[in-house]
């Protein structure tokens, strides 16, 4: 589960998708009312973004240095002050989202099938985005290199690319396909709008995680396996991320809206079937 | 949009929005939480992430002398 959470978090597949979809088929069983379980996806958040601290820390310093030189002074002078402004704004609707909706929302839709349903649903989104992205390319003749860098973003921009996270409360929805995609429409080039996803994913996976941190004291806990799956989730979602920053450079992306629109399907027919 | 009125405002809602998250925080408020009882940490820090931004947006609206 470790090392499922810790790839498919950045991957634009939807980890919560994968995690309501993969027990359900190789039939493990999770007592999701358990009082440990919450601890344990707790930890699993908590391996991924420190990944991504890690991966990002001299940028982090750079961008906390920012925020609170730029807050002070009231004005933004370089990028690094730009950035840690727009991550503010992208972070704010999401944050509202998810404190009022999230619980409500996934509650809602946790079976297996809803999950293969919105798993089809997000290939299809990342094959939009790629196509209106095309579209751009054709209209403006700009090629990838051409467009923006996260930090050139406009606040309205990244206000609406965070507000697009919450669609990720749906199983199947992927928080950094949407992200990536959402920043793909506002101008940025690939590799730059996974940039931005990833960082933007930070603090929310960060807060969220430390908010729940309490439970992890509650009597019961295994804290020895969870912790190893904590290490795998991070090392994974490490090894994600510098691969998907790599794959951007020059890739799109329509092979993971094909692959979650196969998988939706196969999940469909795999559930349908009782295999 | 640099004006006193604008930076005013965001500073009174940031006053506010302090004194929601103390009330979650104290477990007095319960308003769109989970449960009806207890302290809400959540929607607490929340509050505090929407205070600090509302300190922030006031200093950038505030006009400034040169």
């Amino acid at each position: 589960m470790g090392l499922l959470q810790g790839a498919t978090e950045l991957f634009p597949v939807s980890s919560l998708g994968h995690a309501v979809l993969i027990p359900s088929l190789l039939h493990w069983k999770f007592k999701q009312a358990d009082p440990s379980f919450v601890p344990f996806l707790v930890l699993l958040h908590l391996g991924t973004a420190g990944a991504l601290l890690i991966l990002y820390r001299a940028q982090w310093v750079a961008i906390i240095r920012g925020f609170f030189t730029a807050a002070f002074r009231g004005q933004i002078q370089n990028d690094n002050e730009r950035l840690a402004m727009l991550l503010l704004v992208g972070t704010i609707p999401a944050a509202i989202l998810g404190v009022f909706l999230e619980t409500r929302i996934k509650s809602l839709f946790a079976s297996p099938y809803e999950a293969a349903g919105f798993l089809i649903a997000n290939g299809i989104l990342m094959l939009a985005f790629e196509l209106l992205r095309r579209r751009a390319e054709r209209r403006s003749t700009l090629q990838e290199e051409e467009f923006a860098q996260a930090e050139r973003i406009s606040f309205r921009a990244a206000a609406l690319v965070g507000a697009c996270q919450a669609l990720a409360f749906l199983p199947g929805i992927s928080r950094s396909g949407v992200t990536i995609g959402g920043g793909l429409l506002a101008g940025l080039r690939h590799q730059e709008a996974a940039r931005f996803s990833f960082l933007l994913a930070t603090p929310i996976i960060l807060g969220a995680g430390l908010v729940e941190v309490p439970q992890l004291f509650s009597g019961g806990v295994p804290v020895g396996e969870y912790l190893a799956g904590m290490v795998l989730a991070g090392i994974a979602a490490y090894a994600s991320a510098r691969f998907l920053l790599r794959y951007f450079r020059s890739g799109r992306l329509d092979p993971y809206g094909y692959y979650c629109i196969a998988a939706g399907l196969a999940s469909l027919a795999l559930l349908r079937f009782n295999l | 949009m640099k004006s006193n009125t604008v930076a005013v405002g965001l500073g009174v809602l940031g006053i506010i929005f302090l004194i929601v998250a103390a009330l979650y925080a104290l477990g007095v408020l319960q308003l769109f939480a989970s449960t009806t009882s207890g302290p809400h940490y959540k929607h607490a820090i929340l509050f505090v992430v929407l205070a600090v931004a509302s300190f922030v947006g006031a200093n950038f609206a505030r006009p400034k002398t040169v």
